[in-house]
């Protein structure tokens, strides 16, 4: 327990004196603060010095063009209320002359009419979020519909009240309210993607640092594997974990720092995070992260050289992307409760994942959740054991790194004993 | 204090790594560990510091099984190695508190020991900054900051230049006249020789030689002369067949009776201009030759 101790402050104190761990963290603070007081200073600029541009810049012009009578300024009275954005203007020119007018910049666009119900849209370059055909297909729609009742004989007063009749309507998630939880979910969910592959990486190069640096051959003689396993492991586990809550500790200051120009409801979702669901949080975060550090741990120390790491631990990488996988797309599909979902959930390395994202964003019965934490801590604890075990057996082995199978039955043999 | 290996087997999965294993190395004392690559020498210290455990036999001190958690081992590996980005002092009281050290007795020894060593300017130095013999010199404090009562060092005169090897010689009698168990594991026979009262040969994991170094050497027939001479030629040439010459030219007598020592003696000092006499007895370097090499195994 002393070895340990000891262990755990050397490693912790190395991760805290290593510049890259204290660059990135100090470069996430930073770029948090940025974002954060972003809108805040937009606000301070915009009311030192009124919008300029906003007044004296003309509006893009919009041309409206037909070749019969009266129909392109019909219609462009329409438009005018329509598309408060561009200045519209009727035209009687044929149709090439309004392209040559758009693709000479003249116009910004330009809606050239056959009928009342028919028309081209002309624009230089079709902006994926540009709706204005959509805008114009609409605002007709209601002129025509308008002009149809009032042939009918009602008013064009009644016409708009028919029009506009509306149905209210409430909608109370008795469970979870998916969009709540997306974003603080995704966020969790991507941390623990990221957390777990940087740390775990960190924690096999640096067992296998020791062991190509000789450092191994007197380590082996000072301390006990299982004191060298753990410690090691929960000096990454802890500094992973410091680095978290300094990120979005700091995140959660700025944020009330800036509250008032920051009334976005995805990242105020975020930081309305419910203290039940930031408890799984920390939970399955510790215990997920735990479980692939000592399997990390166990890699590196079976690897001589740095380069056989990578190669090593290919196997856990793809075990943890796939359920990275399998939760990400059932979070997008908006299906969390799927059979694959089920069977991650329960799966000690894709259940701090899985869980805690059906808890999150469904109603999980509480004895699954109590089996899947179970099995989690149970495996954590186990995993951890086996690890040091090939980690006592792995430190001494140099050469090509050897098959899984017979670092185990060596560690089992030996146990047997 | 008596370190005792008591018939230690230790297989790893079908190969035969060490067969019946024993050996003795006495406090007060240094006890040379020798043998060719690969013959065992590591896998003993191994088990003898209980980094693995052996198949059979036990590890004894002063006739009772050894307890670990008393009693303290420095070890110095052959293969030597350090964290090459941490600072000196950081590594060096780590080391010590993993070996049981508080802290502030941590700092103090190896203070103590990078003074000794003079090594106190590298103290805030990350390690990989130092040259390969200063940091040989970090690794021996690991070695010895914690005050072991028993001593490992392997290879430990390796990669040192002469004046550093003096300190080192000056250094390892200090440790032997503290009273402690000093082990060395080497192939540099002349350092074995300048320190060692005991020894243990093992070869293909077998001991097959191990005592007292003087009686080892007692124990060869005493039927040569080494005679340093001017005169050299002339005693070869009345001496004949039986005088040769050696590799530093003194002259070697082989006597046909070991009973006429005295005598020969009498008559070459009388009859030719005498250096130095004595009888000759074979390095050890001549005895490992003769006991580790292939047809050793045989004998």
């Amino acid at each position: 327990m002393k070895q340990f101790g000891k262990i755990f402050k050397f490693e912790f104190l190395g991760y805290l004196r290593n510049k890259i761990f204290v660059g990135i963290t100090v470069f996430f603070v930073i770029a948090i603060a940025v974002g954060m007081f972003i809108p805040n200073m937009i606000a301070a600029f915009s009311s030192d010095a009124p919008d300029v541009g906003g007044e004296g810049e003309p509006l893009p012009m919009m041309l409206i063009a037909s070749e019969q009578d009266g129909l392109a300024e019909g219609i462009a009275a329409y438009f005018a209320a329509a598309f408060t954005d561009y200045e519209v203007k009727a035209t009687g020119e044929a149709a090439d002359a309004v392209k040559d007018k758009v693709e000479s910049g003249e116009a910004a666009c330009a809606f050239v009419f056959d009928s009342l119900s028919s028309f081209t849209y002309y624009v230089e370059n079709l902006s994926m979020y540009d709706m204005n055909t959509e805008i114009a297909a609409a605002t007709l729609k209601t002129a025509l519909q308008i002009d149809m009742l009032g042939k009918l004989g009602l008013s064009p007063e009644q016409a708009s009240a028919v029009l506009s009749a509306a149905v209210e309507s409430r909608t109370e998630a008795l469970g979870k309210n998916q969009m709540d939880n997306f974003f603080y979910t995704y966020i969790m969910i991507f941390a623990l993607y990221m957390v777990i592959l940087l740390y775990g990486q960190m924690v096999a190069t640096n067992v296998a640092n020791e062991k190509s640096s000789r450092a191994m051959e007197v380590l082996v003689t000072s301390a006990k594997p299982t004191a060298m396993m753990f410690g090691k492991v929960l000096a990454s586990c802890f500094a992973g974990f410091a680095q978290l809550v300094l990120i979005f500790g700091s995140a959660i200051v700025f944020y009330n720092l800036n509250r008032e120009n920051l009334d976005n409801p995805i990242i105020s979702s975020i930081f309305d995070i419910p203290i039940g669901l930031f408890a799984y949080m920390i939970a399955f975060f510790i215990l997920g992260f735990l479980i692939y550090a000592f399997l990390f741990g166990a890699i590196g120390s079976t690897a001589s050289k740095l380069e056989d790491i990578n190669t090593s631990v290919m196997p856990i990488t793809f075990l943890f992307v796939i359920g990275f996988m399998v939760v990400m797309f059932s979070m997008a599909g908006g299906s969390v409760d799927n059979a694959a979902m089920k069977i991650c959930s329960f799966v000690p390395f894709t259940s701090p994942m899985a869980m805690f994202t059906r808890i999150a964003m469904s109603t999980v019965p509480w004895y699954e959740i109590a089996i899947s934490i179970g099995l989690l801590a149970g495996s954590v604890i186990g995993i951890g054991v086996l690890s040091a075990r090939i980690y006592r057996v792995g430190v001494l082995l140099y050469g090509t790194p050897p098959k899984l199978t017979k670092i185990l039955a060596t560690v089992f043999a030996k146990q047997k004993k | 204090m008596v370190l005792e290996l008591k018939n230690i087997e230790k297989s790893f999965g079908e190969k035969r790594v060490l067969t019946g294993v024993s050996f003795k190395a006495e406090g007060g004392k240094a006890f040379g560990l020798l043998g060719r690559n690969g013959a065992g020498k590591t896998t003993s210290i191994r088990i003898l510091m209980n980094v693995f455990g052996a198949d059979a036999g036990e590890v004894l001190l002063d006739g009772k099984p050894i307890d670990y958690e008393k009693v303290g081992f420095g070890y110095l590996p052959e293969e030597r190695g350090l964290y090459p980005k941490k600072r000196v002092i950081d590594q060096l009281v780590y080391f010590a508190e993993l070996k049981g050290m508080e802290h502030k007795a941590a700092i103090e020894a190896v203070d103590y020991w990078l003074a000794r060593l003079g090594m106190s300017e590298y103290r805030n130095k990350k390690l990989d900054t130092l040259s390969k013999g200063n940091q040989q010199k970090i690794q021996l404090v690991t070695a010895l900051s914690h005050d072991p009562e028993i001593v490992i060092l392997d290879e430990p005169f390796s990669g040192l230049d002469p004046v550093n090897a003096m300190l080192l010689k000056d250094v390892v009698r200090e440790e032997i006249g503290k009273g402690k168990i000093v082990l060395f594991s080497s192939h540099q026979m002349s350092y074995i020789e300048e320190f060692c009262d005991s020894i243990a040969i093992i070869h293909k994991g077998e001991v097959v030689l191990h005592g007292d170094l003087k009686d080892i050497k007692y124990s060869y027939s005493r039927d040569k002369l080494v005679i340093a001479s001017p005169e050299a030629d002339r005693i070869r040439a009345d001496f004949g067949a039986a005088a040769t010459k050696t590799q530093d030219g003194a002259v070697l007598l082989r006597l046909s009776d070991p009973a006429e020592k005295q005598s020969v003696m009498r008559r070459l000092a009388e009859n030719y201009e005498i250096d130095g006499m004595k009888v000759f007895e074979p390095s050890l370097n001549d005895i490992f030759v003769e006991y580790a090499s292939e047809e050793g195994a045989e004998k």
